[in-house]
């Protein structure tokens, strides 16, 4: 059985390239496309094993949802917790709440990469 | 009461001797009537006593005295009317005549009456003219000689000496008393012309004044800004109609006032109430920034006002002109804004052409050829110099904006330097050049500064001294001076160097170095500016040395803060 891993992306583009990156180093992946779904799925399912957070979502901001479930709900507290952003300044601004930050544009080899030394021990 | 005595006396014409004449004699006429009214009263009253009013000496003394007195205002009529000589003449006349009947002759020729002749000799120098006292002394002479001849007595040469020396010194007195008020009316004339020339030019200059006072305040009242000046106590002094609209507060409210009133209005923002107390305590610097009042953005320019003229300067107040900005703050808020969605939508799709075609070089979808995997190279190469470029146009955009801040935090500088070294190692190794870093051992673990603007600046440092090296290696040093307190960084490259000619261009936007090669390197020209920008933000400088073929130093000082 393969870990889990939450991808809240809006750009469908990218969370297609995060997700390849993500399957191809062995993970399964979910994907919520905008901040209203993605706390959907975060309140009722399983918790992932890792979560690539986008900052910049429609209805919910990333930020929000960190603060929010993330950090308040016990269930997350061994989730492996990726930020994105294209802003230098918010990545460090919550760089100290979660475990990766990652400045767009992120390369394909970057991510893949950084997730294979993320997956637990075989 | 004067103006009555005034009409009664004065006669209106324009010869001033003449009118002085004419009202002395006007004084004495109305003098003479009154006297002999009340002769003519005593008349009446002693003859009603004693019973005497029938008797015919009283009746032609009564008749006499009546026609006296008509007689007296017929030639003050005439005086009034006619001309003041005829009738000082006339009176004069009727004076002696009247002295002639009132003595005997003997008493008048040489007696006890002789005096009476005296009178009209003095007061004709005054009432007809200087010379004419000569004229009555002969009269008087000829009338006391004439009765002394006819009574048989010898004439009183004595007395008629008299009269000629009296009349002399009549003639004296009142020539004087007229050449004197002649001097007093031409002093008078003068000092007339002299208070009419002053009053004119007081007039002209008041009316200057009212006209200079008058623009000033159609300047103030007609310019669209709003206007406060505040006194060196920060009261308001005066406030021109503008700023009413523009703080939309009756204009009461406003002038009289200390500035601290206005600043606690519910309309001001907290963080303008602020800004505002700050110019008002730190009143040093002319100053210009902007508030929120109400729905308005107002900007705020003060300027201290100085008096030169004294010594030391001193401040007499500041005036301040509020603007309203609010249009211009909603553009620039829409410019802030269409950059920052320029900038996510035009990164995010580069990014996907980034991965994608990273995806297509790591063969994640079955194996690739050679020159499948080239083009997927070129593919990246190309979108990250796009990405490139529009960094450092969002950059620009945000420094002209004055939207680009300095943000300081802890900064480890050997951190700085691995993360250079994991971004732009490929890019050298690529060109085959090494890239090398040292750093003092005297410099801190944790300096204050702007980590990711740091970065910025190493990474459009090296990535300018890869692009033009060909050959060699790029060398960073990170350099404390404890004895400044400062630190810095120094990029060298052993590239193709810069021409002299352009070395004081360099950091200018848009520019690049003149010459075939350097237009296939791509880029704005936008690198270095920014980079000096952003030194400049950090108080710091930049320098540049370079000899063309043998590479260029870039050195940048900055101030050492540490935690």
């Amino acid at each position: 059985m393969s870990e889990l891993a939450l991808i809240i992306e809006d750009d469908l583009d990218l969370a297609d390239i995060f997700a390849e990156a993500l399957r191809s180093v062995g993970f399964t992946v979910e994907h919520a496309t905008d901040g209203k779904k993605a706390q959907e799925r975060l309140l009722n399912g399983e918790a992932p094993y890792l979560i690539l957070l986008d900052m910049h979502l429609p209805h919910i901001s990333g930020g929000q949802l960190l603060t929010d479930i993330l950090k308040k709900d016990s269930r997350f507290d061994k989730t492996i917790i990726i930020i994105t952003t294209a802003d230098a300044r918010m990545g460090e601004a919550y760089g100290d709440l979660v475990d990766f930050v990652m400045i767009k544009p992120i390369s394909f080899v970057q991510l893949r990469d950084l997730t294979a030394r993320l997956k637990p021990p075989q | 009461m004067n103006r009555f005595w005034d009409t009664i006396l004065n006669v209106p014409v324009p010869d001033p001797d003449d009118a002085r004449r004419r009202r002395v004699l006007n004084i004495i006429l109305l003098g003479t009537v009154g006297a002999i009214l009340i002769g003519l009263a005593g008349i009446i009253i002693g003859s009603l006593t004693s019973g005497q009013l029938n008797v015919p000496e009283t009746r032609l003394l009564l008749a006499g005295t009546i026609t006296a007195a008509f007689g007296t205002l017929g030639i003050y009529w005439v005086n009034r009317r006619f001309s003041g000589r005829w009738a000082a003449l006339l009176y004069l006349l009727l004076l002696t005549i009247t002295f002639l009947f009132t003595d005997s002759p003997e008493q008048l020729s040489n007696g006890r009456s002789l005096f009476l002749f005296t009178i009209p000799i003095a007061i004709s120098s005054l009432i007809l003219l200087p010379e004419a006292s000569f004229l009555f002394a002969l009269l008087g002479s000829g009338i006391i000689s004439g009765l002394a001849l006819s009574i048989q007595q010898p004439v009183n040469i004595f007395a008629v000496i008299g009269f000629f020396i009296l009349a002399l010194a009549s003639w004296l007195s009142a020539r004087s008393l007229e050449s004197a008020l002649q001097e007093l009316r031409v002093i008078n004339a003068n000092l007339d012309q002299v208070v009419h020339q002053r009053t004119k030019a007081l007039a002209e200059s008041l009316a200057r004044e009212r006209i200079e006072a008058g623009r000033n305040q159609a300047i103030l009242n007609s310019i669209a800004d709003g206007v406060i000046v505040f006194d060196r106590h920060w009261n308001a002094i005066l406030a021109n109609p503008a700023i009413r609209s523009l703080l939309d507060l009756p204009i009461e409210v406003i002038v009289n006032r200390n500035f601290r009133e206005l600043i606690e209005h519910p309309k001001l923002s907290a963080h303008s109430r602020g800004l505002l107390y700050a110019m008002i305590e730190h009143d040093t610097q002319p100053l210009s920034f902007r508030i929120e009042w109400g729905g308005k953005t107002l900007s705020v320019s003060a300027a201290q006002v100085y008096d030169f003229r004294e010594e030391g300067n001193v401040n007499l107040g500041t005036v301040t002109v509020f603007r309203d900005f609010t249009r211009e703050a909603e553009v620039e808020r829409l410019k802030s804004s269409f950059v920052a969605i320029v900038s996510h939508e035009l990164r995010t799709p580069l990014n996907a052409i980034l991965g994608y075609a990273e995806m297509f070089r790591e063969a994640v979808y079955g194996p690739m050829n050679e020159k499948q995997v080239n083009m997927a190279n070129r593919i990246i190469t190309n979108a990250r110099r796009l990405l490139g470029l529009i960094n450092d146009l969002l950059d620009q955009a945000q420094m002209e904006a004055g939207k680009l801040t300095i943000h300081m935090g802890p900064v480890r500088p050997s951190e700085l330097l691995e993360h250079i070294h994991s971004l732009l190692d490929k890019t050298a190794a690529d060109k085959n050049l090494r890239l090398t870093s040292e750093m003092d051992d005297s410099l801190p673990d944790i300096i204050i500064g702007d980590g990711p603007r740091l970065e910025q600046i190493l990474v459009n440092l090296v990535t300018n001294a890869i692009k033009f090296t060909d050959q060699g290696e790029i060398r960073i040093r990170l350099f404390h001076l404890p004895e400044f307190r400062k630190w810095g960084i120094e990029v060298t490259d052993t590239g193709r160097g810069i021409p002299h000619s352009e070395l004081p261009h360099i950091f200018e936007t848009f520019r690049q170095v003149e010459g075939g090669a350097t237009r296939t390197q791509g880029g704005f020209g936008l690198g270095l500016a920014i980079v000096k920008q952003l030194v400049n933000l950090m108080n710091g400088e930049i320098k540049v040395a370079s000899e063309p073929g043998q590479g260029s130093v870039f050195t940048i000082t900055l101030p050492l803060v540490t935690p």
